[in-house]
């Protein structure tokens, strides 16, 4: 599906595309540079290419299918592959794919600073972006115009806008949580205006009253894969109230405190700064803990799942100070380690049906 | 204050030097008594390795009475540690520490503590026995100093900078981070300037903390005595290009300890003088690490601290010496760099291109530069469960040394430290194998 969509848009609009690997990217220099990003977590599944043997069996899925994936071509329809500096695997990757093999295509980077808005990372910031939009100027074959990225930067800011509304608003919208989350997640392709097409007409549908039934959980993790934990959710008569995943809500920058009409670049760097606190970044334990408190409180959420990948160093370090953050507020907790290359295997579902039914008991008790 | 000053001082000038020499004095009568101990399978020991005891045991011993008496800083081992030298920092080095309790075999216990609170297995063996440590109070040091301060560089990998979110929040104090933007080909203009601007404001956090101002010429003594203690550890390891080497790389991941931990002091360089010397009359001798030097191996990663004299001895009951590895070689590297001139500017490019920091063909080109330097006809990948950075890349880098160098080269899969997540008899049946290939 992405690969005809890829296609369309570069035969209706001459868009190029880069594909780009997890989490945080600079989207509006793409966009600005009418260069459509196409983001590549894995993708799920079993490896899609005798490749992923390339890299041991230890390493993080989303690298290894990342690797699979581009050295057997399936994204050839691409000009680009940018490698966020998100975790010493995908940084290996960035060196592994362009140095020994496994995609032709031009290889980006975007070293993005981790640790506090303090100013040397802000000039490092600001100097990293514009070499990237340098290279990114080099596959667009055009100029970054500051108008363009202004413009690109509002409609970002408009997508996330629309996105923490339809989110804040979960318990009023008519869908279960699978067919939410794969309408959110077309944004990992689909053109920015097109995705907030779709995104408003979700907000349309949001009703005047609550209309979930279920019992509201908040659910942090990386990505949510496989998608079969949301059916699992669902099916036990829970529904995802608030999320942290690093692939939507985790990316949803909500106080957007920047100057509109003043220097683009350095709008960029005060929303980086301004994003919720993710362990990729470097945000202090405690600043993402008191964050996830809030989004807690916030969310009226009866309990939390922590969803993580195995092998995901940045997420498993901080699973210890989420479990104690709220089991100090006395707040359930489920944690949950899943494979991305497999479905969700029956003994994590009884474990979502049994918390679940947990939840609806102390409801009821209280 | 005062007691704890002298208590820090005893213990560093007189108690630890006396203590560890008397040990050592010991020894040596036990050894008269029962005669000199001959190995069929290695040369004789390194003279040195008492002086080695004395040294980290005197600075372990030292750090037990550190906090309350001088600024203590925990600090990941590629960070610019000369900069708190001159401000009379006590730096203690979690990694070296766990290090040492996987040697020690104690890494299960304190890892097995915190698992119990929600870290993974698959996580860094390094990070979750020091976190064990920290959470049990348990080591085989005898204590710890309280941080006051958390320094992290990460030039290694992103995993120290994890590690050193959770124990900044345990310990509750600052951490300074020093971010190395990794080095695809050549570092870019701005990515050098990113890692100056952050060693100045590490110099202003330092002094906070420390309490007073870095003296220029105290801080350019400190980095001359760190780059000849790097030239020095780099003058030892290359003692081994002679035929036979005169230690093994095993030894060499043991005598790295103060390039590590005491780079920038007088007794870091006195101690490697000596170990030069005695290296230098081996090789004159023509006495080697190992009795039969038949086969001269590189070694890749960091070693199986917890089975490092079981895979020696196995090796080398075949001829099979580690005469270079990648990692001793690291430090021989980067800070030979610095230079007293320019403390700040040259440490920039000391502390950025630093292997693990670089792209592949980089550490293919080391790999390729060692093995010939040093004559070896096979080489060991560590794949290290641990060490994701370090270990990525392995399988080509196999394919490549092999076909490019005509060489024999084994993946091993391991962990540098935690001995649940090695299986030992597989990896013995492999290591044979593939020196039986050498026949």
């Amino acid at each position: 599906m992405r690969r005809a969509y890829i296609e369309r848009q570069r035969g209706e609009h001459g868009r190029k595309s880069v594909a780009v690997l997890p989490v945080h990217h600079p989207k509006e220099l793409l966009t600005a540079l009418d260069l459509l990003s196409v983001e590549l977590w894995g993708p799920p599944g079993p490896p899609r290419g005798p490749d992923v043997g390339r890299v041991q069996s230890y390493v993080c899925a989303v690298a290894r299918n990342a690797l699979a994936f581009l050295a057997a071509g399936h994204a050839d329809v691409v000009d680009a592959v940018l490698y966020p500096h998100t975790c010493d695997s995908i940084q290996g990757l960035a060196t592994l794919i362009p140095d020994f093999g496994g995609c032709a295509k031009p290889a980006l980077t975007f070293l993005h600073p981790k640790g506090p808005s303090r100013p040397s990372a802000r000039t490092y910031l600001e100097a990293e972006l514009r070499s990237l939009a340098a290279s990114l100027e080099g596959i667009a074959g055009k100029e970054l115009e500051p108008e363009r990225l202004r413009a690109a930067i509002a409609l970002h800011r408009e997508i996330d806008d629309t996105k923490a509304r339809v989110l804040a608003g979960r318990a009023r919208l008519p869908l279960a949580d699978r067919a939410l989350y794969e309408q959110l997640r077309r944004g990992e392709f689909l053109w920015p205006e097109e995705h907030l097409a779709e995104l408003r007409a979700l907000e349309a549908r949001l009703e005047s009253a609550p209309v979930q039934r279920g019992v509201p959980v908040m659910v942090t993790g990386y990505v949510p894969e496989p998608m079969g934990i949301l059916d699992a959710i669902d099916d036990a008569g829970a529904f995802v109230a608030v999320d942290d995943w690093a692939a939507i809500g985790r990316r949803v920058t909500r106080a957007q405190t920047f100057d509109r009409a003043g220097e683009p670049f350095r709008a960029l760097v005060d929303l980086y700064h301004a994003a919720p606190p993710c362990p990729t970044r470097h945000a202090d334990q405690g600043a993402r803990m008191r964050h996830l408190l809030d989004l807690f409180d916030r969310s009226g959420a009866a309990g939390v799942i922590v969803h993580e990948p195995k092998f995901c160093e940045p997420e498993l370090f901080d699973v210890p100070a989420i479990k104690k953050t709220f089991a100090d507020r006395k707040v359930p907790l489920l944690y949950l380690e899943t494979e991305l290359e497999a479905e969700l295997p029956g003994q994590t579902v009884t474990r979502i049906e049994a918390f679940v039914e947990m939840l609806q008991s102390s409801r009821r008790a209280a | 204050m005062i007691t704890r000053r002298v208590q820090y001082e005893v213990a560093g000038r007189l108690a630890g030097p006396a203590l560890f020499r008397l040990e050592a004095w010991q020894q040596r009568v036990k050894k008269m008594r029962k005669g000199p101990r001959k190995s069929a399978i290695f040369g004789p020991p390194l003279e040195c390795v008492s002086k080695l005891k004395e040294l980290m045991g005197t600075h372990y011993l030292q750090g037990r009475y550190a906090d309350g008496a001088v600024p203590v800083a925990w600090v990941t081992s590629g960070f610019p540690v000369e900069i708190l030298r001159p401000l009379g920092f006590h730096a203690v080095y979690p990694e070296n520490h766990a290090a040492l309790c996987s040697v020690q075999r104690v890494v299960p216990e304190l890892s097995d503590a915190v698992e119990k609170e929600g870290y993974a297995r698959d996580l860094c063996s390094y990070a979750r026995t020091d976190i064990g440590s920290v959470v049990t109070g348990k080591t085989p040091v005898g204590r710890l100093p309280k941080p006051d301060v958390l320094l992290c560089c990460t030039n290694i990998c992103q995993t120290v900078l994890y590690w050193y979110r959770a124990l900044a929040a345990h310990f509750n104090v600052p951490l300074v981070l020093m971010d190395t933007p990794f080095v695809y080909g050549e570092a870019k203009p701005h990515h050098r300037q990113y890692v100056r601007d952050q060693l100045e404001e590490l110099v202003d956090v330092a002094e906070r903390v420390g309490g007073k101002r870095v003296d220029p010429e105290e801080l350019e003594e400190v980095v001359r005595v760190a780059r000849d203690g790097t030239r020095l550890w780099g003058e030892c390891l290359a003692a081994s290009r002679a035929k036979p080497a005169p230690w093994t790389g095993i030894d060499g991941f043991f005598h790295i300890a103060p390039i590590v931990t005491l780079r920038g002091t007088r007794q870091c360089n006195a101690y490697y003088r000596m170990l030069l010397d005695e290296l230098n009359d081996r090789v004159a001798k023509g006495i080697g690490g190992i009795v039969n030097e038949r086969h001269r191996l590189l070694w890749d990663n960091l070693p199986i601290w917890f089975d490092v004299r079981g895979l020696s001895t196995l090796m080398a009951e075949r001829g099979f010496n580690f005469v270079v590895t990648t990692y001793t070689n690291a430090w021989a590297e980067a800070g030979s760099r610095i230079d007293p001139a320019d403390p700040i500017g040259s440490a920039v490019v000391a502390y950025t291109d630093i292997i693990l920091n670089q792209d592949l063909n980089k550490r293919l080109d080391t790999m390729r530069r060692l093995s010939r330097d040093y004559s070896v006809d096979g080489a060991v990948l560590h794949s290290d469960r641990s060490c994701k950075p370090y270990s990525i890349g392995q399988i080509d880098l196999k394919q490549r040394l092999a076909k490019e160098l005509d060489m024999r080269v084994l993946v091993l899969e391991a962990d540098h430290g935690d001995p649940r997540a090695y299986a030992k008899e597989q990896g013995e049946g492999r290591l044979t194998a593939f020196m039986e290939g050498f026949s």
